[in-house]
């Protein structure tokens, strides 16, 4: 390379598409990315990156492009645990690699390195091509498993009520007492709830249950379930929902007053219209005590 | 004449604050002299990182250490990154705020890497223009730490320590020097560790780093998974003395014990306080030979992953 060519933009542009090229260091330096900063065959490096007494260029070059893929994969097998496990540290691997290609991080920090995790593997489901209309269900799986990681990532670092008066359930009872079907109930900011094909809950329970070193649960059947996440004394809280409770949740977190949340939920409640209102009574005293609610509003709250 | 440390005061010997210590913390309140944190595992925190942060920043001073500030790199500063940052130090009023003479990406992406300049005129130029804005944005000096590396570049026209100097100078900034990025730098680019450590400018030493490393025969890693070698405490034996004394931190990142381990051993530094004499061999040796340090697991991976681990029920 000519010194008088010399420019910091152009070497740090090749430096990085060769550290972070999928194909090592000799396929990074030969990768169109790199050759339209600096032009440099991978027997010339040495014009770039000194070699020491140990290393040649390539070598110490490399050290940089393993740590890139080693400390990312290790970032996201963190944050999605359970499904680093259900699929095999291999094939985990091979989606962290691709998935580092297509959503490279443009964050300060790693906590948002896995947010585009479950969109990529819809993306990239193996039958996403397939002109039968047939699919194979364990991508759902796996999309759903996710899905579920990546939101107690957020669960846990987000907003939540912790540092604002608790709601109680005598406000709770106060509130039923005078106008309880046209107000609003504006939900702690933690709290999210979830309709999933797969029993995917249930799984991750088991998985978090299991020994490292023991055999894994079947992928599950598909299998409505539905569920709420909500964080309490800065812990992360699975709630399992039935489908009356989620749609109940669902309204109420959209906006909805209770009396319109409550007459969804009825729609697919069975029983009497008695027994209904035992389980309301009921649910909304142990949602209370979870902290999923943090005031009534007698305005409309922006969901 | 620039005071000592730029003024800042010594503030003993620190501990690099990890999640994993968090609950040990909080319950026993040991006697730490003060914690470091990593800026951006707090700068955007709703929840347990940042509760426990402002609980540990009421009883013990913090310093804040940041990893993406990106000093070196082309792109334009994040003044988004710089915000939060600012506001953060404005919440929890920190002694100082560090970050590293690196650059993390380009073309707006990061790496999560330390990754090294070339040293010459040109990018000192880059570098000193850049910390002038941000200290303008901060209000405050920057301290700048030399990081590990494991390449050196052709452009390179500069020793890391005369560049650090004039940095420095130029920039008006301080130095975190971190004693065992300079030896494993040292072994890696076949330079001699104690010419470093004598040549940077003490006065703007306002803290040191020590850390554990790892062996890969041919090179070194800066894993911080380990016990801090005795050739890197004579180091730092000798940035004591040269100083007049700056505080000192300990950083544990990966295969982390138990908290008293940990602080256990940043104490030791005490041992070297009292030294008159080297307490080891002459750390130059030990560079070139590599001998001292612990032999490497298969696939280390270089400081900094810094993820905070989630609390699920």
């Amino acid at each position: 390379m000519n010194k008088s060519s010399y420019n910091l933009e152009r070497e740090q542009r090749w430096m990085q598409a060769v550290i972070m090229h999928p194909d090592g260091v000799a396929g990074g330096v030969a990768s169109a990315e790199a050759k339209c900063h600096l032009d440099v065959p991978l027997e010339r490096i040495e014009e770039v990156v000194c070699r020491s007494r140990q290393l040649t260029s390539r070598e110490r070059l490399s050290i940089y492009h393993n740590a890139y893929f080693a400390r990312l994969l290790e970032c996201l097998r963190s944050v999605f645990p359970s499904l680093a496990r259900a699929v095999g540290n291999e094939a985990f691997d091979e989606l962290g690699v691709g998935y580092l290609q297509r959503y490279p991080s443009h964050s300060y920090t790693l906590d948002a390195l896995g947010a585009n995790f479950d969109r990529y593997l819809q993306e990239t489901r193996p039958d996403r091509d397939e002109a039968t209309g047939l699919s194979e269900t364990w991508p759902d799986f796996l999309i759903e498993l996710a899905t579920l990681e990546w939101a107690v990532n957020e669960v846990f670092d987000g907003p939540g009520n912790e540092r604002q008066p608790g709601w109680t359930a005598e406000s709770v009872a106060a509130t039923i007492a005078s106008c309880w079907p046209d107000v609003q109930i504006k939900p702690s900011p933690s709290l999210k709830v979830f309709s999933f094909r797969f029993p995917v809950n249930d799984y991750y329970t088991s998985l978090r249950q299991a020994a490292s070193d023991e055999d894994l649960p079947a992928i599950p059947d598909p299998s409505p379930t539905w569920l709420a996440l909500t964080r309490r004394d800065y812990i992360v809280r699975r709630h399992a929902l039935t489908p009356a409770q989620f749609i109940l949740l669902s309204a109420i977190t959209s906006g909805e007053s209770v009396g319109q949340a409550i007459l969804r939920a009825a729609t697919v409640e069975e029983g009497s219209l008695e027994e209904f209102s035992t389980k309301l009574q009921d649910w909304f005293r142990r949602w209370t005590a979870a902290g999923f609610f943090v005031a009534m509003e007698s305005e409309p709250f922006v969901a | 004449m620039t005071a000592a440390r730029l003024g800042y005061p010594n503030l003993g010997l620190g501990v690099g604050l990890r999640t994993v210590h968090f609950h040990h913390i909080l319950e026993h309140q040991p006697e730490v002299d003060w914690f470091e944190i990593i800026s951006e595992n707090f700068m955007d925190s709703q929840g347990r990182p940042r509760y426990v942060l402002d609980q540990i920043a009421e009883r013990y001073p913090i310093v804040m250490h940041g990893v993406s500030l990106s000093i070196g790199s082309t792109d334009p500063l994040d003044f988004d990154y710089l915000t939060r940052l600012k506001r953060l130090a404005d919440d929890i009023q920190p002694q100082w705020i560090s970050d590293h003479l690196c650059w993390t990406g380009v073309l707006g992406l990061n790496a999560h890497d330390l990754l090294p300049i070339p040293l010459n005129e040109q990018t000192l130029q880059h570098v000193v223009d850049r910390i002038r804005i941000v200290q303008d944005f901060l209000e405050r000096p920057l301290i700048v730490e030399n990081p590990s590396s494991y390449i050196t570049f052709a452009s390179s026209t500069i020793s890391e320590w005369d560049f650090l100097s004039q940095m420095a100078e130029q920039a008006d900034c301080g130095l975190l020097l971190d004693v065992n990025n300079v030896y494993v730098s040292s072994a890696n680019h076949d330079f001699d560790p104690v010419e470093y450590v004598d040549h940077v400018p003490h006065r703007r030493i306002v803290q040191c780093h020590l850390a554990g490393h790892t062996n890969c025969a041919t090179h070194l890693i800066d894993t911080h998974d380990n016990h801090v070698i005795d050739p890197v405490w004579e180091l730092f034996r000798r940035v004591h003395a040269a100083t007049g004394g700056v505080s000192a931190l300990l950083e544990w990142d990966a295969n982390i014990p138990p908290f008293p381990v940990v602080h256990a051993e940043v104490l030791k530094a005490r041992q070297y306080f009292a030294a008159k004499a080297p307490l080891d061999r002459n750390p130059s040796a030990r560079a070139a030979n590599n001998q001292a340090s612990p032999l490497a697991p298969a696939h280390a991976v270089p400081h900094p992953l810094h993820l905070v681990s989630r609390e699920v029920q």
